[in-house]
């Protein structure tokens, strides 16, 4: 049994974000980074699939040098080997550039499994899963939040609206992106950080993938056009008097909009 | 060592992401409440696998020690990293951002109690004793100090061991013991018993106490200014008997030079001190990040206070704070990674610098938050008081300078 953990590194959640110049993205330098937390899920649901059996699981991220911190985090909780695919040519790709991507690495090492998170803390497009699933050609659940084995494959609860839940069930070889909170994420312990110094780690390039042209800005369908704060707006009205005052002016208020 | 590697910030991460999901949401009952520190520092050293850690390290030193190998302890080599040291001293730092007091209750345990009896003790009582200490099973406490003796701890020491054939008779009052009320395993230190002996000269023997022994009184946590997630409190020992097991060392140590007792301690006061450098640097960081970001959001006469000159010397003097602390943390490490370790003249300057930076960052970081530095909610407040003990414990300021004068002065 093979599975494929994808993660992306994205910016710290206690970051302090400011646009960079272009108006494009924001400024990375000096800020710091963490595996997306939806992506913790998933490597922990690998981890757990692999302390129940035989399993060896393989990490990959696509980005420049800061990425191997995210994937040593990930060799050291316990994930066997990993794969960076660093290359400038990647750069400025849309969710289709980058589910190539994962699908050229998933060809080569022919998973189980690809087990991944819903959406990423940063890009929130949610579309990189299924893309990489139809690239592959195998089935596919988002918004899992449990997953047990069935038969020759996985069944998974998936996450509705309203609160309701979904069964479907894939059979292997399969791409499952998790919802967060379907399990206690693990910690890595002190010894396997240190041991995650010895893990392999293959570094990729797109040509290694034979990807180049194909994938980065220049074959981006979607562009980033601009990234802004929202402007404040004008309909705000301030309430001023006694509690007396403002209670009785807001019940009115509310049901002046025929909602009470 | 220069910087931080990729593994070092590894570590600090999974441990600063422990202690926001464990440690800070249970913070007012530690700093403000009555509970002790122990279940979650078990759970630490659980989760991260210190215990395990701590295991292995014991079964090793057992084991060259029963092959015979006198050099046990001079063949301290170093393992070229400092990863070693790096792992226990970045836990340290992160805990000290939040609750020095946790690393104060580990420290006295596993740094103190446990080195302790692995360092006098025989093999026999490092299997009974040590291994427990070592993975926190148990609880440790050490205890030197006496209502009467504290900075001139032998000089002054009260406590006694009278030998009565295959006992001893032991007798004493300790004060101000960290892990005090609580602790499992208690190393009394105190004097034997020797006619036509001056008492400032006799010899000074530790013995191992177990919770729940006939004579043995632990007394209630004292109220103190800080520290509250460390329980500190009285030992009372009144005609405790005890047979030459409970003794570190065993009949060695009674054949022992005279002066031996002291020079032991004194490899303890070292350790200690050194490890105040890592404690005050997770003060003074915290109060660092804090103070920055309290300046650039409070705005007085429609401006951010960092915009005032009197805030950013504050700010900036905060930050040569931090820096020299951790180039002191690294230079523990480095010398770890070589097998060396600090003299006690070098640990003792970097333990007088250490507490009064870490007490002058957290006083101006009270005084920058305003109003709000004096209340709890905003933190600084908690980290002032307990910024404090570091210029009283392990060696009060005045007794690091005496020990860095006397170096030069003889040297
Ligand atoms: C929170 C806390 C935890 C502690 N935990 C432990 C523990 O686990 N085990 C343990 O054994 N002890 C412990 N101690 C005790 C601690 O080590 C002593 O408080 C410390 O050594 C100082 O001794 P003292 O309190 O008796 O002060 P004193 O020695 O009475 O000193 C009073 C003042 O006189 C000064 N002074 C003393 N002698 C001289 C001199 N020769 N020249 C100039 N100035 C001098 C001191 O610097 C100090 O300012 C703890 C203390 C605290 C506060
Ligand atoms: C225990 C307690 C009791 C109190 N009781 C009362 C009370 O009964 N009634 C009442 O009205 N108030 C009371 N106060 C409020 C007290 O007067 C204010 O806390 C104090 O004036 C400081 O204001 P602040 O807390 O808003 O701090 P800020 O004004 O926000 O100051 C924050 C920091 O910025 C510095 N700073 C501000 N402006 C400048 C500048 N231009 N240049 C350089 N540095 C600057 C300050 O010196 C401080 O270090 C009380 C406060 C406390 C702690």
């Amino acid at each position: 049994m093979k599975i494929l953990v994808c993660l992306k590194q994205v910016p710290h959640q206690d970051a302090r974000l400011d646009i960079d110049g272009a108006g494009t993205w924001i400024k990375e330098d000096g800020i710091k980074f963490e595996i997306n937390s939806y992506d913790t899920f998933a490597l922990e649901e690998a981890l757990r699939i692999k302390d129940a059996g035989e399993a060896e699981v393989v990490v990959v991220s696509i980005g420049p040098d800061r990425v191997t911190q995210a994937l040593r985090t990930a060799l050291g909780m316990g994930a066997d080997r990993a794969i960076h695919v660093k290359d400038a040519e990647i750069d400025g790709s849309d969710t289709l550039g980058i589910a190539k991507v994962l699908a050229a690495v998933a060809k080569e090492e022919s998973p189980d499994l690809v087990l991944m998170g819903l959406m990423s803390d940063d890009g929130n497009a949610s579309a990189v899963p299924p893309m990489m699933a139809e690239l592959m050609g195998v089935p596919s659940a988002t918004a899992v939040m449990k997953a047990t084995p069935e038969g020759d494959g996985y069944r998974c609860e998936r996450e509705l609206e309203g609160g309701a839940l979904e069964v479907v069930d894939l059979a292997k070889p399969c791409l499952i992106a998790v919802q967060s909170g379907l399990n206690q994420v693990r910690y890595a312990s002190l010894k396997g950080i240190m041991a995650a110094k010895k893990k392999p780690m293959d570094t990729k390039s797109a040509g290694d993938l034979g990807l180049s042209g194909v994938v980065g800005a220049a074959g981006a369908k979607a562009q980033i056009e601009k990234i802004y704060a929202p402007v404040r707006g004008e309909g705000a009205e301030i309430i001023e008097g006694s509690t007396d005052e403002v209670v009785t002016q807001l019940v009115g208020k509310i049901k002046e909009l025929g909602l009470l | 060592m220069i910087e931080w590697s990729e593994q070092h910030e590894m570590i600090r991460d999974a441990v600063r992401r422990f202690i926001e999901e464990e440690i800070v949401p249970n913070l007012e009952e530690l700093e403000h409440g009555d509970l002790p520190p122990y279940e979650i520092l078990r759970k630490m050293y659980a989760t991260f696998g210190m215990d395990e850690m701590a295991r292995g390290r014991f079964e090793r030193q057992i084991a060259k020690a029963e092959a015979g190998d006198a050099k046990e302890k001079k063949a301290r080599e170093g393992d070229g990293t400092g990863d070693g040291a790096a792992m226990q001293l970045i836990p340290i730092i992160e805990l000290c951002r939040y609750c020095p007091g946790m690393v104060t209750a580990l420290g006295v345990s596993v740094g103190l109690t446990g080195a302790a009896i692995m360092s006098k003790g025989s093999v026999e009582q490092k299997k009974r004793w040590g291994l427990d200490v070592l993975t926190l099973t148990k609880i440790g406490a050490w205890a030197i100090t006496e209502p009467g003796s504290g900075s001139d701890a032998f000089g002054g020491m009260k406590a006694s061991a009278r030998r009565e054939g295959d006992e001893f008779v032991l007798n004493g009052s300790k004060t101000f013991i960290t892990n005090g009320p609580f602790a499992d395993t208690i190393v009394f230190i105190c004097k034997l018993e020797e006619e036509g002996v001056d008492s400032r000269d006799r010899k000074i023997l530790n013995f191992v106490l177990d919770r729940g022994m006939k004579g043995l009184d632990q007394g209630k946590p004292l109220r103190k200014m800080g520290l509250h997630s460390s329980p500190t409190g009285e030992l009372f020992v009144n005609d405790l008997r005890c047979s030459i097991d409970h003794l570190l060392g065993g009949e060695d140590a009674l054949n022992k030079s005279h002066g031996a007792g002291r020079e032991g301690a004194k490899d303890t006061f070292q350790t200690e001190r050194s490890g105040v450098a890592a404690m005050a640097l997770g003060i003074v960081s915290r109060c660092l990040e804090l103070s920055v970001a309290y300046s650039r959001e409070r705005v007085q006469w429609e401006k951010p206070i960092g915009e005032y000159q009197l805030i950013q010397e504050k700010l900036a003097r905060m930050e040569v704070a931090r820096m020299n602390l951790q180039n002191l943390v690294f230079r523990t490490i480095e010398l770890s990674a070589h097998g060396k370790s600090m003299g006690l003249a070098e640990a003792s300057a970097m333990k007088l610098y250490a507490a009064r930076a870490a007490v002058e960052v957290a006083m101006e970081a009270v005084q920058v938050f305003g109003g709000n530095g004096y209340m709890a909610e905003y933190h600084v407040e908690q980290l002032a008081r307990d910024a404090k003990v570091l210029q009283i414990y392990a060696g009060t300021d005045e007794i690091q300078i005496r020990a860095i004068a006397r170096d030069l002065l003889t040297g």
